[in-house]
């Protein structure tokens, strides 16, 4: 029976998939499928990671089941989240996110340069508990030698399903765009007047609901309103 | 024959005052000393009985609780006797079988005595701690239940005016009960996660239960969420916790439709409020309600005009029409005349060939007599265009009434956005500053929202709040009817019983409409309501006055109907207290605040670099959903420009690579 487990623990189906599930904090099996290259390749991987115990699923929204990371699949893939399954009033916001990300990641430009995409989760596994300041949704590192324009930059990436008040936007993104401290630095070098900025720009993703409020908020940003895009969410983004 | 005891002696004897008195003071000391020694017998379960009865009466607790609390007892004494039962024999040594048949019956009977008795020698023996242990299993839940009949007993004498030295006491009892319950409702908020919005049966709870009437509560206050899906009203002066009641309303709605509709059983809940006072405060409640909602799992909350357009133009052309024209005043008499012209014409711009107006732009350049005869001679249409000939002269007169309406309106009404685009909304109309203004608002408003309801596929509530400030031109009964059709849910609010609409015969016929139950907070006068909630059967006795400085035990009492709500009470309410009447009965609820999660700060160090006004103006954004008006130094001075954020290490202009490939590929176009 033990040597039967080990090399069960051996045969991972999609291992990437799995680490995806455990960065996001779950997923969507119909996003899953996208992923996996399939929905019969999905259930598959879906059912040998509950087999070995290191993913659960259960129907939580309306739609396709979500799929989450147990505690053994975090040992697994050698990440440090506190387990726990994604959270009723965060579900429509974890699959805007999944889809920002995975539009993203289909693009030549992101296949060819292959940043690093540091999410949510992991940023605030970082972070200090009952710190009060603004989470973006992940951040993309390009990497220096990647063969586009924008090599090097940081981008701080923000999925914007309900409109925030427009005083409220414009403060988090100016938070965002003078910050120059990583996530979980001391205070004082969260923003140093002098130092390089930490994102080179910010992404917002957003929905219908959300535009209007989040291009006035960078109509009142004056010049760094150049560094703010703003565009669509992918049209399978919402719950 | 001799009655032993009777109060009738034989002939001729008369009974003397003293002698009466000598008997019965005998008569009760005896009573009392047998009371006392069976109180001495049955210590451990007189304690209890005690203790429990104290405690109803500390806590304000009914005694169904305490019978509860008894009946919660009756696993242990099961328990207990089972191990009483199949506890082996041990006769003068080690080792022994289980007792089988009659002998197990007997030990069961028998076990409550021998637990008394093993109590007596233990006690006897200075070992308190394991006589009381002895004793607790059979001693606890009779002592509960004793303690809780006896709680019934004096309740029951209080309520009828039979208990207390003298009549002022029952009074002087309820109102300190009051006082416990209300601690004991208190101490429930307190309690970390004691009162969630959701309860495990789906009930929306609102608070923690101070008192009921003719009502079945629990310690939280609940209710099921078919009542947030009829009609409710709300009533409450400013400062009563009214706001904080609805919000812990909207916020349950929402949850408690959204977890429905995640498990296939309803349509997605859709919260409409109209906040018809307008000005500052409501827009602080409109992001309190933002929060609050954000926490309840919506996924978007849009803050009209403020922050979120609605369409006006996606109306039914026929509907376009009729909403048109009632946002215009007319008059009577004489001035039907031109009501008819503007109908005419309205209809015309709105029904062209070409489709209905898709803005008020469009609408308005179609308010041209060319250009509608252009267009329905285009369509052949000889009819129509000769009615625009025949009022060609009325229309600069229309075309100017629509313009300074739109110019009025805002462009609230002319976005393009939908009740659809999210899940609550809420809509700020300037009733107590413009009132003119907010009533065509309101007017628009309710006729997009019916249009949005007959298409279905949402569960609506429509909250509006002082109303009576914009119901000139839509009567608030008419809003009842006309949601009651659409399958809407109206829940009204006000600051008093005059507030909730224009005549009396409308606010009983609003009021008499609640099927969902009203919610009455402190308020001067609540005699309405009262009559309204209906009466319940009361036993009122009256005692006799000896006239030597005391009240006798000797009166009458007879059934008679009170009103179910306490006028007083509701005099009396306390911040964050309200009284929910639904079917003939009361609940007083200490309702729990909601606290929506605080927005994050911006970083300190660039706040506090800004000027102190600019400081203030920022702080204050922060809290507010809109940006404020801001305040410059100097008189009469122009606005400066408005200061760059400092940027680390890169002032001036910035420049970044054009990152268009990755990101139109990704996304789409830019939006600017």
């Amino acid at each position: 029976m033990t040597i039967d487990r080990e090399r069960s623990a051996l045969a991972v189906r999609n291992a990437d998939a799995l680490v995806f599930t455990a960065d996001m904090y779950g997923i969507q099996f119909d996003q899953l499928a996208a992923l996996a290259g399939g929905e019969r390749a999905a259930r598959a991987a879906v059912a040998r990671w509950r087999t070995l115990g290191y993913a659960d699923s259960a129907r939580l929204s309306p739609g396709p089941a979500w799929v989450w990371v147990t505690k053994a699949g975090l040992a697994t893939c050698g990440l440090s989240y506190p387990p726990a399954q994604p959270a009723l009033s965060r579900l429509a916001h974890i699959r805007a996110v999944t889809a920002v990300r995975m539009a993203l990641q289909s693009t030549a430009a992101y296949q060819l340069a292959r940043p690093f995409w540091r999410c949510e989760r992991r940023i605030r596994s970082r972070h200090g508990v009952g710190v009060r300041q603004h989470l973006p949704d992940a951040e993309v590192h390009w990497p220096d030698e990647a063969p586009v324009a924008w090599a090097g930059e940081c981008w701080a990436v923000e999925a914007e399903l309900s409109p925030k008040t427009v005083a409220r936007t414009t403060a988090i993104m100016r938070e965002i765009l003078v910050r120059t401290g990583d996530y979980g630095c001391l205070a004082a070098d969260a923003a140093v007047p002098g130092k390089p900025a930490r994102h080179a720009r910010a992404l917002y993703v957003c929905s219908s609901a959300a535009v209007g409020t989040v291009l006035r908020a960078r109509a009142e940003l004056g010049p760094l309103a150049a560094r703010i895009e703003v565009r669509d969410l992918p049209r399978d983004a919402l719950l | 024959m001799t009655r032993f005891g009777g109060r009738r002696a034989g002939p001729g004897y008369v009974w003397h005052p003293v002698r009466r008195a000598l008997a019965r003071g005998l008569g009760r000391l005896v009573c009392v000393l047998l009371a006392l020694a069976a109180i001495a017998l049955l210590a451990p379960v007189t304690v209890v009985a005690a203790g429990a009865a104290a405690f109803g009466w500390w806590r304000g607790w009914p005694p169904r609780r305490l019978f509860a609390a008894a009946a919660w007892c009756l696993p242990m004494v099961v328990a207990w006797l089972t191990a009483v039962a199949v506890w082996p024999v041990v006769p003068g040594g080690t080792g022994g079988r289980p007792p089988g048949g009659a002998g197990l019956w007997l030990r069961v009977l028998a076990a409550p005595g021998r637990a008394w008795l093993a109590m007596l020698h233990l006690a006897a023996h200075g070992q308190l701690a394991a006589a009381a242990v002895a004793a607790a299993p059979p001693a606890v839940p009779l002592g509960i239940l004793a303690g809780g009949l006896a709680w019934a007993y004096r309740i029951m004498r209080m309520e009828t005016g039979a208990g207390g030295l003298t009549p002022a006491a029952p009074a002087a009892f309820d109102a300190r009960q009051w006082g416990h319950q209300v601690r004991t409702a208190t101490a429930m908020l307190a309690v970390p996660g004691a009162l969630p919005l959701i309860s495990r049966g789906g009930d929306v709870v609102t608070g923690a239960t101070i008192r009921s009437v003719a009502h079945r509560a629990g310690r939280a206050a609940a209710i099921p969420y078919p009542r947030l899906r009829s009609h409710q009203v709300v009533i409450g002066s400013t400062g009563t916790g009214k706001t904080t009641l609805l919000l812990r309303l909207w916020a349950g709605f929402m949850a408690a439709g959204l977890r429905r509709y995640a498990a296939g059983g309803a349509d997605r809940p859709l919260l409409v409020v109209l906040d018809c006072k307008g000005g500052a405060s409501s827009r602080k409640v409109a992001d309190r309600a933002r929060r609050v909602l954000r926490d309840a799992g919506a996924r978007s909350t849009a803050i009209w005009p403020d922050e979120a357009s609605l369409s006006l133009w996606e109306l039914p052309p026929d509907r376009l029409v009729t909403t048109l024209l009632d946002l215009i005043e007319h008059g009577t008499g004489g001035a039907a005349y031109y009501s008819d012209v503007m109908e005419a014409l309205v209809s015309l711009a709105v029904g062209a060939p070409c489709g209905p107006p898709v803005n008020s732009a469009d609408f308005l350049g179609r308010l041209d007599a060319d250009w509608l005869s252009a267009a329905y001679a285009a369509a052949g249409d000889a009819g129509a265009v000769a009615t625009v000939r025949s009022g060609k002269r009325a229309f600069d007169d229309v075309s100017l009434r629509f313009r300074a309406l739109w110019r009025r309106l805002g462009a609230g009404l002319d976005g393009g956005g939908s009740f659809a685009d999210a899940d609550a909304w809420y809509c700020i109309l300037e009733g107590t500053a413009e009132s003119a203004v907010a009533e065509a608002q309101a007017r628009a408003l309710t006729d997009l929202l019916a249009s949005y309801a007959t298409g279905g596929g949402r569960e609506i509530l429509l909250a509006v709040d002082e109303f009576s400030c914009v119901s000139r031109r839509l009567p608030i009964w008419r809003l009842y009817e006309r949601a009651r059709s659409l399958g809407l849910a109206v829940q009204v609010s006000a600051q008093s019983w005059e507030g909730l609409a224009g005549s009396d015969d409308e606010r009983y016929r609003v009021a008499a409409t609640a099927d969902g139950g009203i919610w009455l907070l402190r308020t001067p006068r609540p005699e309405p309501i009262v009559e309204l909630a209906g009466t319940r059967s009361f036993v009122d006795t009256s005692r006799r006055y000896s006239g030597a400085g005391s009240w006798e035990d000797t009166g009458s009492s007879r059934a008679r109907l009170v009103p179910v709500l306490d006028g007083d009470i509701v005099r009396r309410l306390d911040v964050g207290q309200a009284a929910y009447i639904y079917r003939g009965g009361v609940t007083y609820v200490q309702v729990k605040r909601l606290t929506g999660r605080q927005a994050a700060l911006a970083p300190a160090i660039v706040r506090d670099a800004a000027p102190a006004v600019m400081r203030d103006a920022a702080s204050a954004a922060d809290t507010l959903p809109l940006p404020l008006p801001r305040v410059w130094p100097g008189d009469g001075a122009d606005p400066p420009s408005p200061r760059p954020w400092p940027l680390p290490g890169a002032p001036g202009p910035v420049h970044v690579p054009d990152a268009s490939e990755v990101l139109d590929e990704a996304f789409g176009a830019r939006r600017e």
